[in-house]
């Protein structure tokens, strides 16, 4: 399928989250992103720590208020004044899974509970057994059974916790799932098992994924698109092959070439491309293009003009003054 | 190769209220000078465990090391006073941890952190030691190091902090350098600028290093040998291309297959499934069985020898046996060349 003929389900325009953060100053996590996501694929979004993924994420879901822009979910605006039928209209059909399996289960509530708790609030249960029932049948379709749901969180490992997490955000019945670094706090052989459950369950269930995660091998199995995120913008958005095999921004180039590979011979041979120094603060960011300040092509017109989302090859977007014709006359 | 560091069947445990928990069951490892070993696991393999028992950091009220040597240029440290081990600590032997934001002191400049060892170990007066950690701090890539050197761990980045440690470690130049997990905390172009940094250093110093990680891809790009820990023994040993290229035991197959490739087409993960071992009440036979799809009886009954395959390479699976089936790994266990 074409990326044309693809129903957009989600559709974010210029989306900006300012934190405050004392002394008038004012933290820019996220700054004016734009990206839209495509029903039934699975958008993956990385970056380093910092870059405003996550913050994203949680402001596409109304965890955070937008500080500005809009999030069009199926034509409709998250952010706009919402009366509270209305909002549950929404989480109902978005849902999230966070990173720690340990901190996001509350450990005072039973797994049944945990799970239903979702079900009581929009009374999707006419009653206990009805309740239990589809309880049992979550458990079931995240790989545990349904003994486990008497007991408490703290009597699973982290990769049965992320299940009970996964099995709480289907509970509602979502289209949509904001997977904010799922498997990050889990060991490697685990790690395969969530991906592998949650590639499944997309394709029994049509769901939408905006995956977030800073393993970009992870991300690229999981992902049919990729955006990449540097300090609070997104500078690169593709195909998740074409992403890997023909980088264009330079950031994402570093990134790329930054990842160590299991495979001896290559890491021997390979040259690397070593970026100088750390990513700046977002109180303070960089005027023009906000990478500038560690990029090996830095030109002029890099500090005077903040570089434009241009779609340079199809389905191809990326912010960088070396793929616009314009900018670079100016240089 | 003049051997540096040796362990014989180390075991240790801890008490807890539900048992003794036996973190590490017979662990034999040998490191030459100069040389950089990996030990990749799982958390709970007892990897971190090993390199603490190495280092006699482990909590004397709680733990213990039950049996076995550890050969520290022929002399045993399990046997080591507590003055004894002070002098090797930071001279002969120091350590990385995994978080530079917790393994610093927050009320000391870094400059004193690292001047800390130097006039105990070396005698050095404040202003030798002082002109020492600038030369340090310059070595590990800070720049502007004499204005650096007054400052505060709160005062540096992330990836600044881990260099900052890597000094401190280095600052006498110690025989062997233990890295725990160095580059986890840290993001990956910091990553490639650490890794880098360490390979520089140790081509430099000649410093050996043991690396613990649980990511396959950063021992690839620093370690020469690798050790695979499962459920507190090691269950694979061999140079790094072994490992990687001809991997013997169906644990260190599992956890190449459930690793997605950068470069190749993406199927489906190979997951490995279960969960690792309870040490509190470890498994009689090879800790991996239960999660293996090629276990046999004698798997679950008798804990396998290590086998040589060659003279660096040595496997604990019963598969090498001249009895057992043979068993080719999985397609997508292969990396690289082997594919």
């Amino acid at each position: 399928m074409s990326v044309k003929d693809r129903e957009v389900l989600l559709e974010v325009k210029g989306l900006k989250k300012y934190f405050e953060v004392g002394k008038k100053q004012v933290l820019k996590a996220v700054d004016n992103v734009s990206f839209e996501i495509y029903k039934g694929e699975t958008l993956g979004l990385v970056g380093e720590s910092g870059c405003g993924k996550s913050t994203t994420g949680r402001t596409i879901i109304r965890l955070y208020g937008a500080t500005e822009g809009e999030v069009n979910y199926e034509g409709e605006n998250v952010h706009g004044k919402k009366s509270r039928k209305d909002l549950k209209k929404f989480n109902r059909k978005m849902q999230m899974i966070f990173q720690d399996p340990y901190a996001s289960l509350n450990p005072r509530m039973t797994v049944k509970d945990i799970i239903a708790e979702g079900i009581d609030i929009h009374g999707l249960a006419k009653n206990d057994k009805e309740r239990d029932a589809r309880v049992y049948e979550l458990l079931e379709t995240v790989g545990l059974n349904k003994d486990h749901a008497n007991r408490y969180p703290h009597e699973f490992s982290g990769g049965q916790r992320q299940r009970i997490g996964i099995a709480r955000a289907l509970a509602v019945d979502p289209d949509f799932i904001i997977a904010d670094e799922p498997i990050s706090a889990l060991d490697v052989s685990i790690q395969a098992q969530v991906v592998n459950l949650m590639m499944k369950l997309q394709k029994e269930r049509g769901l939408t994924y905006l995956f977030i995660a800073h393993d970009l091998s992870m991300v690229k199995h999981i992902s049919d698109r990729v955006g990449v995120m540097y300090l609070g913008s997104m500078v690169e958005l593709t195909g998740s092959d074409m992403l890997y095999e023909e980088p264009l921004h330079p950031y994402t180039q570093a990134l790329l070439s930054a990842i160590p590979v299991p495979d001896p011979e290559v890491e021997r041979s390979r040259e690397r491309i070593i970026l100088e120094g750390d990513v700046p603060s977002p109180i303070n960011p960089p005027s023009g293009c906000r990478f500038r300040t560690r990029c090996p092509h830095a030109m002029d017109v890099c500090a005077a003009v903040e570089p434009k989302w241009l779609e340079a090859r199809e389905g191809h977007w990326v912010a960088c003054h070396l793929y616009d014709e314009e900018a670079m006359k100016q240089n | 190769m003049e051997k540096l560091l040796e362990l014989k069947n180390v075991h240790v445990s801890f008490n807890t209220y539900g048992g003794e928990v036996k973190a590490v069951r017979g662990v034999n490892l040998q490191l030459d000078k100069g040389e950089s070993l990996a030990i990749v696991g799982e958390s709970g393999s007892g990897k971190s465990v090993t390199s603490k028992a190495v280092m006699r950091l482990l909590p004397a009220k709680t733990s213990k090391i039950k049996e076995g040597q550890i050969l520290f240029e022929g002399k045993d440290l399990v046997k080591a006073s507590n003055r004894e081990m002070e002098k090797i600590r930071g001279a002969e032997i120091s350590m990385i941890f995994q978080d530079p934001m917790t393994s610093l002191n927050p009320t000391m400049t870094v400059g004193k952190q690292i001047m800390e060892g130097l006039r105990k170990h070396q005698n050095m007066s404040k202003g030798e030691a002082k002109e020492r950690a600038i030369n340090l701090l310059k070595l590990v890539g800070i720049p502007n190091p004499e204005v650096r050197v007054q400052e505060y761990p709160h005062q540096f980045s992330g990836g600044m902090r881990q260099r900052v440690v890597i000094a401190i470690a280095l600052a006498c130049n110690p025989k062997l350098l233990i890295a725990d997990e160095p580059t986890t905390a840290l993001d990956v172009t910091i990553q490639a600028q650490i890794l880098d940094l360490m390979r520089d250093l140790q081509e430099k110093t000649g410093t050996a290093i043991i690396l613990i990680t649980h990511d396959l891809g950063v021992v690839a790009n620093l370690a020469q040998r690798v050790a695979v820990m499962y459920g507190g023994t090691i269950v694979e040993t061999g140079t790094v291309d072994e490992i990687f290229y001809k991997p013997k035991h169906p644990y260190t197959w599992g956890l190449l297959a459930s690793m997605p490739k950068l470069h190749a087409e993406s199927k489906e993960l190979l997951a490995i499934p279960g969960t690792p071992p309870d040490l509190l009440n470890p498994p009689k036979g090879c800790p991996f069985a239960a999660r293996c799809p090629y276990a046999m009886e004698v798997c679950v009954e008798h804990m396998p020898e290590a086998y040589d395959v060659s003279t660096s390479h040595k496997a604990a699976c019963w598969l090498l046996d001249e009895r057992a089936p043979k068993v080719e790994p999985p397609e997508e266990a292969l990396v690289g060349g082997a594919r």
